[in-house]
């Protein structure tokens, strides 16, 4: 046989584990510190860069593009050369996608802690680096695709699949969810609105869950859990329906985080349905990987690897069940906005990608050094230590989420609100928070251990940067062979791009069929009267919530249940959201929904509220705001945002930034001044940001509101007075 | 709510149906394809992970993972 030798390049595999250590240390050090500033809020420091509402997306990015991102990378490097019997492509693409993602992470480090951020969950990064995003994705799935066509292998094992899929999912998904009209360098807004926007937004959410934190370790599990168990998978014919029902399923579930919201009744459903029909591919892999280990258990018993893998499946298990059952609309109406979507998803993150992770470090590390394991008593330790922080996050958290839900939806019997005060329902959960930090804290320092331990073991060890071997090209093509299906699933395994091709249909179907007919009728929706676009002051006090990450914490969607209108006021409609460039619906509620904000309290109370969130509600876990009382309003900037506004289709009159806007914001901030002395606030300058986030916030929900009347009443312009008429 | 937005919509209550058949032809074929595949093939695939290609004679000292 002609054997061809070549080499396996080790490099950037190793970079990549350097950096996943690294960036999971951050990450898991970022959640940490947001987790404790929930029971200890002083603890941002008094700095407008370390709020909750800053690094919350800091921690999220960090975890899910900077550790699982270079774990993906990790794993699929090692993996994909050894499976194509080929070397990477192209080493300048494999060092593009290792510097570019870095690059990417540094940046997002750098602009979401400065308030530059999208609002839009896990696609915070602003456009600039958006395209970067893009460009280095592209070379990752070039560089993935011509290994593969380069393969000496001829068929293509499904673990490549999964790659393939996350590859171009990824891609699609970031491209849709990310357009959006820049204003600046760093500004931009989302070319959606509303009820779109949030549905795009979900489709892209649920489906970073799916094809970033789930496929790509799939394919990692068909092939780290065979080679440390040293057997083959369990039922490769269960791996080719898990790879089909998963991708083509996963793609239609992203509705379900949009239950009983203004999103409409038809694609609520289908996400409620696909999501429940989840269940079966997504056991069907799990069970594949656990069955893989039918006879090898006493190797789990011995081997810290198998330990971490096999905890990670179960968490994956776990989630995967726990998912779909959050789907049904009436477990979703006591679970969402709640804790419990936050230890579902730490379930994911901490328990499948965390401890996947893990297991792939201690098993690569020492075969890149041709060592053994330095020490394999620390591993147990991080194993347990691990474990147990996961217990302690996750049970707490559990115990928080139905707490919470029970709190808000609970009458008295003469059926008022049982805790009308939104804070007693906050204040019932601190002991949970401060269990959970407990458990945040021995996770991280079961990761310290390990970098101790990979250290260790690297030091003792020499590095291979490249494995020399040798295997037989691909037989030229020579016909079909007799008695064989020309067009069975063999056939396709040897066509990488067909399959691409395929791949990428299966999962354009149910992106299509949930967007496109949001678009199709967009004419049809019949907009509200009175909903008008925000005026200038308005748009630059929106812009500093956005930058804020108030969304963080607080929704803007009165989902249709009493518990919320007696709370609340008015259920929230499609029609009141048609300006909204991007939608702040949000996910989570650690404080109130403020989608009626408007009028409810006088604009002194919000200045006092800013400035010291304790003066107004005691007890409060929301940080000080206090720079927002000192800091300049960058009016500067409002011409170039009326005029992307324009251009998303805020139908603002052709020249109204050339003057007339800006007397607009002048004579609107003159009238909050007005009202905040009326409340016994004399010093508050009219150009400072606080004045533009009251407007803002007085404005929330008033326009449907059946008394016009409010303690800060927004003037509109004429100008814009005449926008609603046109929209009728 | 669905009824403020989109009550005009004709067939939407189709969408759910369509989609559903959909997913069971997707899945169908899937089941079917690999029943058919066969039992060397399917054998063959599951045991590439083990293999990593014939490591180098010349590379004495260096371990093999396998």
């Amino acid at each position: 046989m002609n054997l061809e030798t070549f080499k396996y390049d080790n490099r950037i595999v190793r970079a990549f584990t350097i950096a996943t250590v690294i960036w999971g240390l951050v990450g898991f050090s970022a959640g940490l510190l947001i987790a404790c500033q929930l029971f200890w809020p002083e603890l941002n420091f008094n700095l407008q860069y370390t709020t909750f509402g800053r690094l919350r997306p800091l921690h999220t990015n960090a975890v899910i593009f900077a550790f699982v991102g270079n774990g993906m990378f990790m794993g699929i490097y090692y993996s994909l050369q050894r499976l194509c019997k080929a070397r990477m492509f192209s080493d300048f693409l494999s060092w593009l996608n290792f510097w570019g993602w870095q690059a990417i992470i540094v940046s997002a480090a750098v602009t979401l802690p400065l308030g530059l951020t999208t609002s839009k969950e896990y696609a915070e990064l602003e456009w600039p680096i958006d395209i970067a995003i893009a460009v280095v994705w592209v070379a990752f799935t070039v560089n993935l695709l011509g290994t593969i066509l380069r393969r000496r292998e001829k068929h293509i094992y499904v673990a490549i699949w999964f790659y393939i899929a996350t590859a171009i999912t990824v891609a699609v998904l970031h491209i849709v969810n990310s357009l959006a009209v820049p204003d600046s360098a760093f500004k931009s807004y989302s070319i959606y609105a509303g009820v779109q926007d949030a549905l795009v937004q979900w489709w892209y959410g649920h489906n970073a869950v799916a094809f970033f934190l789930t496929t790509p370790y799939l394919g990692l599990m068909y092939y780290f859990l065979p080679k440390a168990a040293d057997r083959p998978v369990f039922s490769y014919r269960l791996s080719i329906i898990h790879f089909w029902g998963l991708i083509f399923i996963y793609i239609w579930a992203g509705p379900h985080h949009l239950l009983y919201t203004a999103l409409p009744d038809w694609a609520q459903s289908l996400g409620v349905v696909f999501s429940i029909m989840l269940i079966a591919p997504s056991w069907g892999g799990m069970l594949n990987g656990l069955l893989t280990l039918r006879g090898a258990w006493d190797k789990v018993r011995q081997d810290p690897m198998l330990k971490f893998m096999v905890v990670a499946l179960t968490a994956y298990g776990m989630a995967t069940l726990e998912g779909p059952m959050l789907a049904i609309k009436s477990v979703n109406s006591l679970s969402h906005y709640t804790d419990w979507t936050v230890a579902h998803v730490h379930t994911g993150a901490l328990g499948w990608n965390g401890f996947f992770t893990f297991s792939m470090l201690y098993w690569l590390i020492p075969r890149l050094y041709q060592t053994r394991l330095w020490s394999i008593k620390l591993a147990n330790w991080h194993f347990w230590i691990a474990l147990l922080g996961m217990m302690f996050y996750a049970v707490p958290m559990y115990w928080a989420g139905v707490t919470q839900g029970l709190m808000w939806k609970q009458f008295t019997p003469e059926a008022f609100l049982q805790y009308p005060n939104f804070l007693e329902t906050v204040l019932q959960l601190i002991p949970m928070y401060r269990l959970r930090a407990i458990g945040g804290t021995l996770y991280i320092i079961g990761a310290f251990v390990m970098a101790y331990n990979l250290w260790k073991t690297a030091r003792s060890g020499v590095f291979q940067p490249e494995q020399e071997v040798q295997a037989a090209p691909v037989a030229k093509k020579t016909g079909s062979e007799p008695g064989k299906n020309p067009w069975g699933h063999r056939w396709l395994e040897g066509k990488p791009l067909l399959f691409t091709t395929l791949t990428l249909v299966a999962i354009l179907i149910g992106g299509a069929v949930e967007i496109i007919p949001m678009y199709l009728i967009k004419s049809n929706v019949p907009t509200i009267t009175s909903v008008q676009p925000y005026t200038p002051l308005e748009v630059l006090g929106r812009d500093i919530y956005i930058r804020e990450g108030c969304v963080g914490c607080h929704s803007q969607m009165i989902r249709p249940f009493r518990s919320e209108t007696e709370r609340y006021g008015e259920y929230s409609k499609a029609g009141e959201f048609i300006y909204d460039h991007p939608f702040l619906w949000g996910s989570k509620r650690s404080g109130p929904d403020l989608q009626r904000e408007g009028g409810k309290y006088p604009d002194a109370w919000h200045y006092n509220h800013m400035d010291d969130p304790r003066l107004t509600s005691p007890g409060s876990i929301m940080p000080r705001y206090s720079w927002l009382l000192t800091q300049k309003l960058d009016t500067n900037a409002l011409p170039a945002r009326i005029a992307a506004l324009r251009k998303v289709g805020v139908p603002y009159p052709a020249g109204f930034e050339k003057g007339a806007a800006q007397k607009s914001l002048s004579t609107q901030a003159s009238q909050v001044v007005a009202n905040l002395k009326q409340g016994s606030v004399t010093n508050a300058p009219a150009d400072t940001e606080i004045i533009a986030l009251i407007a803002y916030l007085q404005r929330l929900g008033t326009d449907i509101k059946a008394m016009p009347a409010s303690p800060a009443p927004a003037p509109k312009t004429a100008a814009l007075n005449t926008v609603g008429e046109t929209n009728n | 709510m669905i009824q403020n937005v989109l009550r005009d919509i004709g067939g939407i209550g189709l969408y759910g149906v369509i989609s559903v058949c959909l997913f069971f032809l997707v899945f169908s074929v899937a089941v079917i394809r690999a029943c058919l595949l066969k039992k060397s093939f399917v054998t063959a695939m599951s045991v590439l992970p083990l293999d990593d290609g014939q490591p180098v004679d010349r590379q004495k000292g260096v371990a093999h993972h396998e």
